[in-house]
């Protein structure tokens, strides 16, 4: 167990940016969110899954709606202590601890403001080790859990409980719903055991997005480059290093289907990369041979400033570098794979590891 | 044949240069901001208009740009006494009004914010609708109290009404003579920076509104009919008229006109500039002989905005710097004198020791009416406590290593690029710099500001969210189109010279049907 204070979340959202992989939405909000709360309320307790008593209540507290309305309807703050007592009162009993469901991005970093207004503990683990655009994409649904009963709540007071049938119906009813909330809410979801935290989740997520965010701001003081410093912590590997020619977007459905073109520089001066996304970079392709495929995590990063880039504001002319990170190993089995690689987005590619596509190097 | 004039007003020197149409610098000066702004413009714009002997009538334009909203929000000086409502409850309201500002800038400005009921979703469908009573009551708290206001609501780039009935709740209850910001005027999507901006704005009015009036006296004073543009932090020009409601959009044009104009200045083409003034030192990063825009929403006075401006790292280090020693360390700024130089610096007789009276006293600095180096140098060390060498060692240090710092966290890797020093202040800059792989003091570079805005077009942007559910998308982006056109030939540009710079219709996620449309036009002045 240890302390997070206002000084940790500036790291722990910016390496929540870093795991959001271009999508997620930005943590600022959540950011502030959590500073606010931890001003009024206190410091929050950061518990690993191993020490949480078997028995105990764990539910994932998460912001769920479109990044783009989030930052212009904010939340009231009022949705997820809703969401959060609507579980509560539905099953009966208190909840020990909360936990985000998507380490990646603004949910990264949202449910540590809950933590801080209920006194309860936050645990360090997640059910993505990354971002995702569907609420059934968590390794949790590999292992079985349900993600219903789901609570609902928005700003204005409105409240659903979901039982659905499977983990995907939770995403198609919740998310039907929201649009008509006005695009954003909060839910409580997979409320689930501390003995299951410990089988199903990605554990120690939010100490690595801090030191992934501590390896970014920090370098600077240790006189060490960030970038360097960042491949370092993320063990990542180095895909490419271009300038950003060109981007397409368009939506199919109800996420964002884009093409991120790159021109190569350096090294890489005459090669061309297309990243794939559809709010997350999903596949990094060098001269149309793929050198990362999801659930694997490709980062963008600002070659200026070694910030990661989402995929809402890719500048044309950018210089940037593209970083593959490995998914944690729940997401490589068959059934990972099935639930969060290639073929889930629509791509036809079959998924490759990528220290195996990127061997020569 | 036409020329042109472009003039800069820093917090210390007021700067003019005449140019050719095609830009070749005829004349130029260097003149001592006063304390009502115009005398120095006039001494200036009539200064280059004698040296470079045009006829007053065929000078067609005259641009100034200014740092002079930056100073005084650096410095927290002459701001107004601002309101701010944000509509939008019950949205919003875990984040408040100024959350994320300074501590020193909220206490300042923080003393009248409301959140009030209101706001609409992304499709036009309320949050909730406005409480008159509600709105009304916060706005008698303010009465008497505030001098300008801004307005917040969200989703306002989409449907303004709402922000248009507090303002007029607002003339009605607090007179006319207080100034509204509504923020669908100044700011893109995102609620946050948005209401800053119009914060920011708000607080400006009065410091932009003397520096207008006084822009526009001189001129006619001088005989000179020439249209007046202001530079806005893209580096295009806006008209002086419409500069008087938005200040907050002028805020970096010295930046931006300091960084174009060094460049073109020194044909280095990627390099760092640092603009060293009376007050800051602005460091940015020149591209292709453009300033880097910054990827990162932008901070004004260390308020987040969403400006696209470009990268600047500003210190308070300038020829004005208040100089200060306390238990023989020596202290720089951030406070600076100012225009007040001639007047405080210990040089000309006053009591404040400044970074001028330094250089002066070391002879690397010439300044007419000063006192003599010996006499100067007995002053420092009666004030300092220590020998002139050891104070004059321990002030370098101190520029050095805040200027080290700025040079840093320009920087993108370890590679060494050539700094361009420009600005009055230049005679600052050490002439080996950490990090650098030279310092360069191109000729002029003590008006590359005022260079720099002679070389502006005219530009406006424009975005909002349409739901193409229910109303046509190509419609749409016509209509927005066809305002930023219109905003841009009130502008004075040149209709056949319109360029698109930006026209984007983004699909946002998770929603079907809601598109953001953003257009961005910009144009050569009418010659």
């Amino acid at each position: 167990m240890r302390k997070i204070d206002k000084n940790d979340i500036e790291y722990i959202a910016m390496g929540s940016t870093v795991l959001g992989t271009g999508g997620g939405g930005d943590p600022y909000i959540g950011k502030l969110l959590a500073k606010e709360a931890i001003n009024t309320y206190g410091t929050v307790s950061l518990v690993t899954a191993e020490e949480l008593n078997d028995d105990a209540l764990v539910v994932p507290i998460a912001a769920f709606g479109a990044p783009m309305i989030l930052v212009e309807k904010l939340f009231s703050g009022n949705e997820f202590i809703r969401a959060f007592e609507m579980m509560e009162s539905y099953l009966g009993r208190k909840i020990d601890a909360v936990m985000p469901a998507e380490a990646g991005g603004l949910n990264g970093v949202i449910p540590i403001s809950i933590a801080a207004q209920k006194q309860i503990p936050l645990v360090d683990a997640d059910g993505m080790g990354r971002a995702f655009p569907r609420l059934e994409m968590v390794t949790f649904t590999l292992h079985g859990i349900p993600v219903s009963p789901i609570t609902q709540a928005d700003e204005k007071g409105n409240r659903n409980v979901y039982h659905t049938i499977d983990n995907t119906w939770g995403e198609t009813l919740v998310g039907a719903t929201t649009i008509q909330m006005g695009g954003s809410c909060a839910i409580g979801c997979y409320p689930m055991s501390g003995a299951q935290v410990k089988k199903a989740a990605v554990h120690g997520i939010i100490s690595y997005a801090q030191a992934l965010g501590e390896s970014i701001l920090d370098a600077k003081g240790k006189n060490q480059n960030p970038l360097d410093s960042l491949v370092e912590a993320a063990t990542a590997i180095k895909l490419f290093t271009g300038k950003i020619s060109n981007v397409t977007i368009k939506t199919e459905g109800r996420w964002n289907k884009g093409i991120c073109e790159i021109m190569g520089l350096d090294e890489n001066q005459g090669s061309l990369m297309l990243l794939d996304f559809q709010n997350e970079f999903l596949m990094a392709k060098k001269d149309g041979q793929p050198v990362a495929i999801t659930p694997d995590l490709i980062v963008l990063i600002d070659a200026e400033n070694a910030q990661p880039i989402t995929a809402e504001t890719i500048q044309y002319g950018t210089r940037v570098v593209v970083l593959g990170m490995k998914a944690d190993k729940q997401w490589r089995t068959s059934q990972g794979i099935e639930l969060g690689g290639p073929k889930k987005f629509g791509y036809p590619e079959k998924y490759v590891p990528l220290e195996e596509l990127n061997k020569r190097y | 044949m036409y020329y042109k004039i472009g003039v800069d007003v820093g917090g210390t020197n007021t700067d003019a240069v005449l140019v050719s149409h095609d830009n070749l610098i005829l004349a130029k000066t260097k003149q001592t901001t006063t304390l009502d702004v115009s005398n120095g413009i006039e001494n200036a714009i009539g200064k280059v208009i004698a040296d470079a002997k045009v006829p007053k009538q065929d000078i067609k334009y005259i641009m100034l740009g200014t740092t002079h909203c930056t100073n005084a929000l650096v410095e927290r000086k002459e701001l107004n006494k601002i309101g701010a409502i944000r509509i939008g409850l019950p949205a919003s309201s875990a984040i408040p009004t100024m959350t994320d500002f300074p501590k020193d800038l909220k206490t300042l400005l923080g003393k009248h914010i409301y959140m009030v009921h209101g706001g609409y979703e992304f499709d036009g469908r309320l949050i909730s609708p406005l409480n008159e009573q509600e709105v009304r009551d916060y706005l008698l708290q303010m009465k008497g109290a505030v001098e300008s206001l801004a307005i917040t609501g969200i989703f306002s780039k989409t449907l303004p009404d709402q922000e248009l009935q507090v303002a007029t709740w607002a003339k009605e209850i607090l007179g006319d003579a207080v100034r509204i910001s509504c923020s669908h005027q100044i700011g893109g999507l995102g609620l946050l920076e948005r209401e800053n901006a119009a914060i920011l704005n708000a607080a400006l009015q009065d410091v932009a509104s003397k520096m207008v009036k006084a822009f526009k006296d001189t001129v006619r004073r001088l005989g000179l009919s020439s249209q007046l543009f202001i530079g806005q932090n893209d580096g295009t020009l806006m008209s002086l008229e419409q500069s008087q409601d938005f200040p907050v959009l002028t805020i970096s044009s010295g930046p931006t006109n300091s960084i174009r104009g060094a460049g073109a200045l020194s044909g280095v083409a990627n390099g760092i500039v640092i603009d060293v003034g009376g007050t800051t030192s602005d460091g940015g990063v020149l591209v292709n002989y453009f300033p880097r825009e910054s990827t990162q929403a932008a901070q004004i006075g260390g308020v987040l905005t969403n400006f696209r401006m470009p990268d600047i790292v500003a210190v308070g280090i300038g020829g004005g710097t208040i100089v200060r020693f306390k238990d023989g360390k020596c202290h720089l700024g951030p406070d600076s004198v100012g225009y007040m130089l001639k007047e405080q610096g210990v040089a000309f007789g006053g009591h404040t020791l400044t970074l001028s009276d330094f250089f002066l006293a070391n002879d690397a600095l010439q300044i007419e009416g000063a006192l003599g180096i010996r006499s100067l140098k007995e002053t420092i060390e009666r004030i300092s406590g220590q020998a002139f060498s050891e104070a004059l060692a321990s002030v370098k240090y101190q520029i050095q290593l805040a200027i080290e710092s700025v040079v840093d966290k320009l920087k993108t890797d370890a590679a060494e690029i050539p700094v361009i020093a420009c600005g009055g202040g230049a005679f600052l800059l050490p002439k080996t710099i950490d990090g650098a792989s030279e310092v360069l003091f191109p000729e002029h570079l003590e008006v590359a500001n005022a260079f720099g805005a002679c070389i502006a077009q005219i530009g406006h942007e424009e975005e909002m969210v349409v739901n193409t559910l229910q109303s046509d998308e190509k419609q749409a982006m016509d209509k927005l189109m066809l305002t930023v056109r219109k905003a841009l030939l009130q502008n004075g540009a040149l209709e056949d010279s319109i360029k698109v710079l930006a026209k984007e219709s983004t699909p946002l996620a998770y929603l079907p049907g809601a598109v953001k449309l953003k257009v961005k036009l910009c144009g050569d002045l009418i010659t």
